[in-house]
């Protein structure tokens, strides 16, 4: 960790902020251009069906209806965000609400209309709803093997077995898992143990809700294509727009400057692969733009989890053996929402978190349904299980009569521990202890309720907590680059290729080059995540871009100050070592009218002065993760099952806040979420049509302004040694351990355990008299 | 593209209407499809895109706007309805040679994180602060309940409407 920090640490108000703030900043869909069309899409109402026939014959009569696109109409390409596995249109659908054809015309209401008045003829397939039904024998497969299709995808559903018996788990057999996570022998494990708890647990499938539905226009012209798109991987986007469009990716480009939440889920899709598409057929600019049912489905959410566990300890707080078996509901995507990836992070994670349980058995079966897609969403794969673990962990913390934080804290990972999540890798800082420590003295951990239900009220109070781990950007995958340029007016810019989704990563970016280079931050600018002049970022997600891109910024600042003092040098006849930066200039220790301005050095260099740094983590042994703690004092109504949260302390191990105002402003927002999560959001789907019952946004609730208190955010500044500022990210990992901490709360609060989320008043009241034995 | 061209129906089923605007102080002729909500003609037709929209009917307050000063979701409000109305949009605020206090305060408590939200939040926050001056949090949550927001968890965003309130007050 560097001393002597000027910019880095500093609260500075955030680079785009005013532009948010009074409305300029332009959004994709805020983009409009002359003789736009607006395109919207015919929408399946079956789960699983074949296309025998689209008729459009009627819709193409109406005035206005430039075009429409059905799956006979588009390249038979495939693409997606990590393996090549979707048509443009397809002859199949997957999901209620799968796209059926495309409809431009000129203005939104007649495309509506028009998208109304397509009649398609279908042939009804069986569908997959249920996890475990899915994994037997005799299950129908949730998707056809085309006969025209030469998808890699599906070859690999049949792979690892001999007969290629088709199966609905991904990677896997309906006998084999997913992912398995095996370490000791559990036998031995739980004949050691002095006390086995085991459970079921529930969960629901959520949205991310990001509020600006996804939008994208896009103009077509002379064999270029550029695209206006709200989404966090445009260099992704540009890739798959040029394979459709068979041109080459120079000929794309992708803005993706400023998009209105993403939180992982906004990732390239058909919608954007259409609006290109459309745009070359009708040689005019064309505007696709979400409605809230096509952001909730056409998406990649949360998926519904199962988890059975059993766990077992001594009595000394000895985690002894951990067993579980999680059927994870991936909806209809194969890999797109990367539903290998997430079963390995989750049978892997939180038993890195508590490395010293010897004996380890869990098994994950991503199974490919006909729910909507799911894919990474904030807190990916560690709020999928933590809700589980954490519960489990309390419930064994008491029945051993040990204190929940010291218990957990018994079991917990310490530097130099070998990764079972990143085989190879060894792990780096951790700040665990520290972050609970003090959120536990900021809650005041010592009133919560020894006993549970120790009181008779009406409205009980009490305390809990939870222990989480989450990626902080130490990614094994994916790159960042970054570009620092000063030209010849001496102004310095940084070029990154993420987008900005809210989380402000250009301020934070542009802190680091500044702390670097010695100039105010307010003299910085640049660009990010335009694909014509920003060099690539495999975007923001799994919290990396303090981190991988933090790590690009800096190291390109780096290279810069090196140049610069090279010429330097030369021009001020002294050693490099002689030489420091000072706003601006130059200048040689000790003779402060020995000096040079970036502006003559650029003249000296003959033009503008560019360095560029690609990070890729591939090659490190030590691996960094987030920690956090969570701390819940929740009041239980136990006449109507209303849970109220009283206080939430969310405690980070944040390695070092960049600008601690938009970290404190990210454990806020991810808290928040996650109280949605846990309390409040989940999708009910008709178990015999897959047809989602509450996509509109009332029926999502997620939190009001009402509904949440104000979140005490703590941050432990212990230093990344990896990193060159020793920053992590931490923007996901508040959400992790929200559900767990109020499940835990509401226990010491009134001795009833929820298995359930989300933590609805009528489970709440179920939970209440399952313990009370029928009455309350 | 022939077929669609010979069976067009040729005739503009919308039906329009002339309807006068005051937007911001300023009256706008326009000639608006009947269909057409005050959010599409905001956005698509005068290109204030400064109103958001994120549901359409009036669930998550993205597209407010204040109407004779009070906020309203100009996504189920019809452009026709608006007529005689005095309509007050974001741009108004951002016309003024300074930042008014709210969207200087949004921007430096990072209230404004994505930004989806932050004009209706910073509309409602007005309604608001012009009727009551001093508002307690309580009073401020309440007033700004019709506006969700996803970033945040609130917290800066009362902060924000705290702060807007001392200053317009002249610090008192």
């Amino acid at each position: 960790m560097k001393d002597n920090l000027s910019v880095v640490g500093q609260n500075f108000v955030p680079v785009y902020a005013a532009k948010k703030s009074d409305g300029t900043v332009k959004f994709p869909a805020d983009v409009s251009l002359p003789g736009m069309l607006w395109m919207k899409f015919t929408r399946s109402p079956h789960a699983h069906a074949r296309i025998l026939e689209v008729d459009t014959s009627q819709a193409e009569k109406l005035f206005g209806v430039v075009k429409i696109l059905t799956y006979k109409d588009v390249p038979r390409v495939l693409f997606g965000p990590y393996k090549d596995e979707l048509y443009p249109l397809d002859e199949e659908v997957s999901f209620v609400g799968d796209s059926v054809a495309a409809v431009a015309a000129e203005d939104w209401n007649i495309a509506e209309e028009a998208a109304r008045a397509i009649r398609v003829k279908y042939e009804q397939l069986p569908a997959v709803f249920d996890t475990e039904a899915a994994t037997k024998d005799d299950s129908p497969m949730s998707t056809l093997h085309l006969p025209d299709s030469n998808a890699d995808w599906w070859k690999d559903t049949r792979r690892n077995n001999g007969d290629e018996k088709p199966t609905n788990v991904m990677g896997g057999t309906n006998e084999k898992p997913t992912w398995v996570n095996q370490r000791g022998n559990l036998d031995e494990g739980f004949s050691q143990s002095e006390l086995i708890v085991e459970r079921v647990f529930h969960q629901a499938h959520v949205s991310g809700v990001p509020h600006e539905p996804r939008g994208c226009v896009a103009i077509y012209k002379n064999d270029q294509c550029t695209l206006w798109c709200s989404v966090q991987d445009p260099f992704k986007v540009q890739s798959a727009v040029a394979k459709v469009l068979g041109l080459p990716k120079e000929s794309i480009r992708i803005v993706s400057t400023i998009i209105g939440g993403g939180f992982g889920v906004k990732v390239l899709g058909r919608f954007a692969v259409l609006a290109a598409l459309m745009a070359r057929e009708t040689t005019r600019p064309v505007k696709v733009w979400f409605t809230r049912e096509e952001e909730s489905l056409d998406s990649h959410n949360r998926s519904a989890l199962v988890h059975y566990v059993k766990a077992g300890t001594k009595k000394d707080g000895s985690l002894t053996a951990f067993k579980v078996r999680t059927y994870m509901d991936n909806g209809f995507w194969m890999f797109g929402g990367l539903g290998e990836n997430i079963a390995k992070s989750i049978c892997t994670r939180p038993m890195d978190l508590y490395r010293k349980i010897p004996n380890v058995l869990w098994e994950v079966l991503t199974v490919r349904t006909n729910h909507p897609s799911t894919g990474p969403y904030r807190g990916r794969a560690d709020a999928e299980s933590h809700f589980a673990v954490e519960t489990v962990m309390d419930e064994l913390a008491h029945g051993i009569g040990m204190d929940p934080l010291e218990f957990r804290l018994k079991n917990r990972i310490h530097p130099g521990d070998p990764l079972c999540s990143v085989p190879g890798k060894v792990m780096s800082a951790v700040g665990v202890e520290e972050a609970a420590r003090q959120g536990a003295e900021t809650i005041g951990w010592d009133r919560r309720n020894t006993i549970a239900n120790s009181n008779g009220a009406a409205r009980k109070r009490g305390i809990g907590m939870a222990m989480v781990i989450h990626s902080c950007g130490s990614n094994p995958s994916g790159s960042s680059e970054a570009r620092v340029e000063i030209d010849d007016g001496g102004v310095l810019s940084l070029f990154s290729g993420t987008p900005d989704q809210g989380a402000e990563q250009q301020t934070t970016l542009r802190q680091m080059v500044a702390e670097v280079l010695r100039v105010p931050l307010h003299t910085i600018g640049g660009n990010n995540a335009d694909t014509s002049n920003c060099p690539f970022d495999s975007g923001p997600y799994s919290s990396r871009t303090v981190y991988c891109a933090g790590i690009a910024a800096t190291r390109a600042a780096e290279a810069m100050k090196q140049t610069l003092f090279e010429l330097a040098a030369e021009k001020l006849e002294a050693p490099q070592d002689q030489l420091v930066l000072a706003d601006g200039f130059v200048t040689v220790i000790g003779t402060p009218s020995r000096k040079v301005s970036f502006a003559a050095l650029v003249a000296a260099n003959g033009g503008l002065l560019k360095t560029s740094y690609r990070y890729n983590s591939k090659d490190e042994v030590l691996f960094a993760y987030g920690f956090a703690a969570a701390f819940a004092e929740v009041e239980v109504d136990t006449g109507t099952g209303e849970v109220k949260i009283c206080r939430f302390v969310s405690s980070h191990d944040v390695g070092r806040a960049i600008n601690p105002i938009i970290v404190e402003g990210q454990i806020r927002g991810g808290v928040s979420q996650g109280l949605g999560y846990a309390m409040s959001e989940g999708f009910r789907f008709d178990p015999r049509t897959g047809t989602a019952l509450n996509q509109w946004f009332l029926d999502l609730k997620t939190p009001s302004i009402l509904d949440i208190p104000d979140i005490e955010p703590i941050m432990v500044e212990l230093g990344e040694p990896t990193h060159p500022f020793g920053a992590k990210g931490c923007s996901e990992i508040p959400y992790v351990g929200v559900a767990p901490a109020i499940a835990n709360a509401i226990y010491n609060a009134t001795g009833a355990r929820l298995y359930e989320l989300p933590m609805s008043p009528d489970r709440v009241l179920r939970a209440l008299a399952a313990v009370s034995g029928g009455g309350h | 593209m022939s077929q669609v061209e010979e069976n067009k129906q040729s005739e503009d089923p919308r039906r329009f209407r002339n309807i006068e605007l005051s937007i911001n102080g300023q009256g706008h002729t326009l000639q608006v499809a009947t269909t057409w909500t005050l959010n599409d003609v905001l956005r698509n037709v005068l290109d204030l895109t400064g109103t958001k929209r994120a549901c359409d009917y009036g669930g998550c307050g993205s597209c407010t706007v204040l109407l004779d000063g009070l906020d309203a979701y100009s996504c189920v409000t019809l452009a026709v309805e608006a007529e005689g109305k005095d309509i007050q949009t974001i741009e108004g605020l951002s016309a003024a040679p300074e930042p008014h206090p709210l969207q200087k305060h949004f921007a430096s408590t990072y209230a404004a994180q994505c930004g989806w939200c932050t004009p209706a939040m910073i509309m409602s926050a007005k309604a608001l602060l012009d009727q009551n001056p001093n508002p307690t949090d309580d009073e401020i949550r309440v007033a700004l309940s019709g506006v969700l927001c996803r970033c945040t968890g609130y917290t800066s965003v009362v902060q924000a409407v705290r702060d807007a309130a001392v200053e317009l007050r002249g610090g008192r």
